[in-house]
């Protein structure tokens, strides 16, 4: 016998709500299979019918008008947005922004989170925030961690470890790690570096020409070609070699993008310590500054002057 | 579109879940671990982003077979949907290198990188945006941009804070410096396509191939269309007498190369095998 109305009325609204339920048991089930060991894998749910639901609608209406919403009339159709909660919405723009800080490698505040993202919705900060790291776990294995529960600051983990591999490559610009390096070795052999005297320091850091790096690809021809061509490096034949040997310099670029002393920091950095542990570097860093600082002023002096004097023209063409 | 992978062993989809008619990806620490190093690098040339692929089964899935990238991020994408994210593919204006990013597809405001920047560096960036889209060559000089610096909004800033200000848009990949001049970084564009679209719909130029937003292009001196340069080098590929699509008039400029990752690779082995493609394309 086929089902009666009610009965399908009710079968369905059973769904709904443990469809409800299960967003969150989703999310646990999955982590606790990862716990166990076994390679893990889950699915990100938010919602699943395409069917619309009319008594969400108006509270989302409300909510796109003042604020944002995560998504726009094209990039996503209107029933998927209509079962949404505003709860919902707010920690998907959650992750959003969070997904920023990540890149940024900055610890978030509290406060940060109500002013540029919950807003209105502040009594539900901590669903909102529990919501989101949710979905931070779930889709890229990040945990959003209290560190400081007085001031309420969090910070953007990883779960998975990072390999060796991985660490080699730098921080937020990976290229740079390696670029600074080899700016670095140039800035310590007296701003020329023979091809020799890069590749030594490169092997101690597991990088050898010929031998593909899954960031870098093949790392002599990152950094005698690509680097070369984005004028970060400038590759040259030592003068008179006979077999010819190469060395590297600054190129323009990496003059104008980073300075000696910004190298020396990273140094620095890597050495935990200071700049000034480097004495006589550190002194060529600093003349380096001021040199850079006078060539600043000189060129804002230079264009201060053109434009006084196109005032001292124009105000004599109307007072003679 | 198939059944849902619901017969894996790996993930329990319960009954009332089969019902959609969307197909779930499965995320697993292989996809995690793609996600969080390519977000780290903002932007990825397609090359370094199959290394990134392979690099994560080693690390997590060893005996997998390697997916194919489409399908790969396909899979990773139809996961991230219902977070209106996704990794977005394109082409670099200048060359046409293919490049990946994760982007936001939401159209809000610039005020989504207002919790990174402060209010008059978002205001600077917002001046700079504008003359580049007004801008012919699609570069706008520093010099202009900083002459702006006086009408910002928020704290007064002086030249010599906005050039640092500039340079940080350099390095977080939001702007590309050439010999003074700045356009949008390939990052910026695959981002911002649609929210530079929607808030200067009458300045804005379009690609007349790929009808996708154009910064950097060429331009039919008879009746105006425009065109990246991949997509001229794409259409006008072995023709000797290259002619407007629009018009019909002579195309004036100089038709650029392909992008070719396979002379690329051949080009890292001998740089003799690289003079003689060359001579052989054109």
């Amino acid at each position: 016998m086929p089902r009666g109305h009610k009965s399908k009325l009710r079968a369905r609204e059973k769904r709904r709500q443990a469809r409800g339920e299960t967003q969150c048991l989703r999310g646990a089930q999955a982590t606790a299979a990862k716990e166990e060991g076994s390679p893990s894998s889950s699915s990100l749910v938010l919602e699943t019918t395409p069917q619309s639901l009319p008594a969400a609608g108006s509270d989302e209406r409300a909510t796109k008008q003042d604020e944002e919403s995560p998504g726009t009339s094209q990039a996503s159709s209107t029933t998927d947005r209509s079962r949404k909660t505003p709860l919902d919405q707010k920690a998907i723009l959650l992750v959003q922004f969070l997904l920023r800080k990540y890149n940024m490698k900055e610890t978030i505040t509290k406060e940060d989170m109500l002013k540029y993202v919950i807003k209105k919705h502040k009594d539900h900060f901590h669903e909102i925030l529990r919501r989101a790291s949710e979905l931070m776990v779930l889709a890229f294995g990040i945990d959003v961690k209290e560190v400081d529960t007085t001031r309420h600051c969090y910070v953007l983990i990883s779960k998975l470890q990072r390999t060796r591999d991985e660490r080699m490559s730098g921080e937020i610009m990976p290229k740079t790690g390696l670029l600074m390096t080899v700016l670095c070795v140039i800035f310590m052999k007296g701003n020329c570096a023979a091809e020799e005297d890069i590749w030594e320091v490169l092997n101690v850091m597991g990088i050898y020409a010929g031998r593909k790096h899954f960031m870098y690809g093949e790392p002599r021809k990152l950094i005698t070609k690509d680097l070369v061509q984005e004028k970060y490096l400038e590759y040259r034949q030592v003068p008179n070699s006979d077999p010819p040997r190469y060395e590297f310099l600054w190129g323009p670029r990496a003059r104008a993008e980073t300075s000696k002393m910004k190298v020396l920091e990273f140094l620095a950095k890597i050495h935990d310590t200071t700049p000034n542990a480097f004495p006589s570097w550190y002194e060529e860093a600093l003349r380096d500054e001021e040199e850079r600082a006078r060539a600043r002023f000189a060129a804002l002096a230079r264009t201060n002057a053109i434009a006084s004097a196109r005032i001292r023209v124009s105000s004599s063409y109307f007072h003679p | 579109m198939g059944a849902p992978r619901s017969r894996s062993p790996r993930l329990e989809v319960p009954s009332y879940m089969q019902c959609s008619t969307r197909r779930m990806g499965i995320m697993t620490d292989v996809h995690r671990r793609f996600l969080q190093l390519l977000m780290t690098h903002g932007v990825l040339e397609e090359q370094a982003v199959k290394r990134l692929q392979k690099h994560c089964y080693k690390v997590h899935d060893r005996n997998a077979a390697v997916e194919k990238l489409e399908d790969f991020i396909n899979n990773i994408n139809s996961v991230l949907e219902s977070l209106y994210i996704e990794v977005k593919k394109g082409v670099t204006e200048d060359d046409g290198r293919p490049v990946y990013a994760l982007v936001n597809l939401a159209t809000t405001s610039i005020s989504k990188m207002a919790s990174d920047f402060a209010e008059n560096e978002l205001d600077l960036f917002r001046k700079a945006l504008e003359l580049i889209i007004d801008s012919e060559s699609g570069f706008a000089s520093s010099t202009n941009i900083l002459n702006l610096v006086d009408q910002l909004k928020g704290k007064k800033m002086r030249k010599k804070e906005a050039e640092q200000v500039l340079q940080k848009f350099v390095q977080n990949k939001w702007l590309i410096e050439k010999e003074g001049e700045f356009t949008l970084h390939s990052r910026a564009i695959l981002e911002m396509e649609q929210y530079i679209r929607e808030t200067y719909p009458d300045s804005v130029k379009m690609c007349n191939i790929c009808h996708s937003l154009l910064i950097q292009g060429q331009s039919c001196e008879t009746c105006g269309i425009r065109m990246h340069l991949p997509c001229v080098a794409k259409y006008f590929q072995s023709n000797s007498e290259p002619r407007c699509p629009h018009c019909n008039d002579y195309w004036p400029h100089e038709i650029p190369e392909i992008f070719n990752p396979e002379k690329e690779r051949e080009a890292g082995i001998s740089t003799s095998n690289k003079k003689s493609l060359r001579s052989r394309q054109h």
